[in-house]
C-alpha cells in the first residue's frame, strides 16, 4: 500500500518524461518577490517516462492527473493563461521558496514574466488517487544562469489534484530544495 | 397562491440546505483545525500514537531539505523530537468536498544537540474524509520566507 517511494526502491527505473513537467515550478525568484528567475526552457527529453502509478484500480485517473501535469506543463511553456485558470483551483495554495503565491499571482507572473532559458528534468513521478483526491510526488533537475554562472539544484514536490465535476483541478502544490 | 407557495417552500428549502452545507463546513474545518493542533502537540510531548491516528497509512511528507518522509519515518521522528514549543501562527482550511488543503505558518523553538534553536516555516497540508474520519495525505514543510 502507498506510494512507491524512489528511497530505497530499486525497482524504480524512471527516466525524464517527453514534454512533461509536473509542477509550475518555473516560477521560482531567487531575489524578490518582483524578480522573476530564468523562465525555463524545458528540456524536451527523448524517450519516455515510465510512471509508476499505484492507484488501486483507478489507473484512467492516474492517467488523467498526469495529463493535467502535462496541460500545466504545456499551458506554461507556451504562457497561456487561459489553461492554467482552467486547470488552477480559484483557492490553489502554491508554495515557492518558503512563500505562499495565490492563483492571481502566479497567473499575474506568467503574464509578466519574460523568457529566460533553462532546462528542468523530470526525475520521477508517482501518482497515487484516494478516490476524488490524487497525489503526485516526484523530482526533477533544474539548471539554470545566475549572474552568469551555470547552477544546478534538484527539488522534490508535491502536487494534490482535486475531481471537481469530471475534471482534475490543482488545489495545492510546492516544492523544496534536495540536500547534496 | 400554490406557485408562491412552492416558491417560498424551495427558497425555505434551498436556505436550510445551505445552513446545513456551512455548518457542516464550519464542522470540518474545525476538527481539521483541532488535528493539526493534535500534531503539533504530539511532536512537543513525543506521542507517536495520537499522531499515527491522523495520518494516512500511505501518508507522505516533504521537508525543508527535501527529504521524502513516510509515516513510519514520521512515528520514528516523534519520538526523538527536539521540539519544546510550536506555536501556530496563522492556519486556513480550504474545503474541495472531501479534501482540505490546509496552508499556515508556525514557529518551533527546540534544543537540537544542546543547542536551542528557533525557526519559522510555512507548512500546507492535504487531508481526507475516509471512512468516517478525515487523515492526512501529505504534508509539504518549507522554512519561511518573507
Amino acid at each position: 500500500m502507498g506510494l512507491a517511494y524512489e528511497h530505497g526502491n530499486p525497482r524504480r527505473q524512471l527516466r525524464p518524461r517527453a514534454g512533461i513537467l509536473p509542477t509550475g515550478h518555473f516560477l521560482r525568484q531567487e531575489q524578490g518577490p518582483m524578480r522573476t528567475t530564468n523562465w525555463l526552457l524545458i528540456l524536451v527529453c527523448a524517450g519516455s517516462l515510465r510512471v509508476r502509478a499505484q492507484e488501486f484500480g483507478e489507473g484512467s485517473s492516474a492517467t488523467a492527473v498526469l495529463a493535467q501535469e502535462h496541460a500545466w506543463f504545456d499551458a506554461q511553456a507556451r504562457s497561456d493563461n487561459r489553461v492554467l485558470d482552467r486547470i488552477f483551483d480559484n483557492a490553489l495554495v502554491y508554495i515557492e521558496d518558503g512563500r505562499l503565491v495565490t492563483k492571481g499571482e502566479y497567473l499575474s507572473r506568467v503574464r509578466l514574466a519574460g523568457s529566460h532559458p533553462g532546462q528542468i528534468t523530470v526525475e520521477t513521478t508517482t501518482v497515487h488517487v484516494f478516490a476524488g483526491t490524487a497525489i503526485v510526488v516526484g523530482t526533477y533537475r533544474e539548471i539554470g544562469v545566475k549572474d552568469g554562472k551555470t547552477f544546478l539544484r534538484r527539488w522534490r514536490f508535491i502536487d494534490t489534484w482535486v475531481n471537481k465535476q469530471g475534471s482534475w483541478i490543482l488545489v495545492a502544490a510546492g516544492a523544496a530544495p534536495l540536500s547534496k | 397562491m400554490r406557485t408562491l407557495m412552492l416558491v417560498t417552500l424551495l427558497t425555505c428549502t434551498g436556505t436550510s440546505a445551505g445552513y446545513a452545507q456551512r455548518n457542516s463546513e464550519s464542522g470540518a474545518e474545525s476538527k481539521i483545525v483541532a488535528m493539526e493542533h493534535v500534531w503539533a502537540q504530539a511532536y512537543m510531548i513525543k506521542d507517536p500514537k495520537a499522531l499515527a491516528r491522523i495520518l494516512d497509512d500511505a501518508f507522505v511528507c516533504v521537508g525543508s531539505d527535501g527529504k521524502l518522509l513516510t509515516k513510519p519515518d514520521i512515528l520514528a521522528d516523534v519520538k526523538t523530537s527536539t521540539a519544546l514549543q510550536i506555536m501556530t501562527e496563522s492556519m486556513v482550511v480550504h474545503l474541495h468536498g472531501d479534501t482540505a488543503i490546509v496552508a499556515g505558518t508556525f514557529r518551533t523553538k527546540g534544543v537540537e544537540r544542546g543547542k536551542p534553536y528557533a525557526r519559522r516555516e510555512r507548512f500546507v497540508d492535504t487531508w481526507r474524509y475516509k471512512d468516517g474520519q478525515w487523515v492526512s495525505l501529505t504534508s509539504m514543510v518549507t522554512l519561511a520566507g518573507n
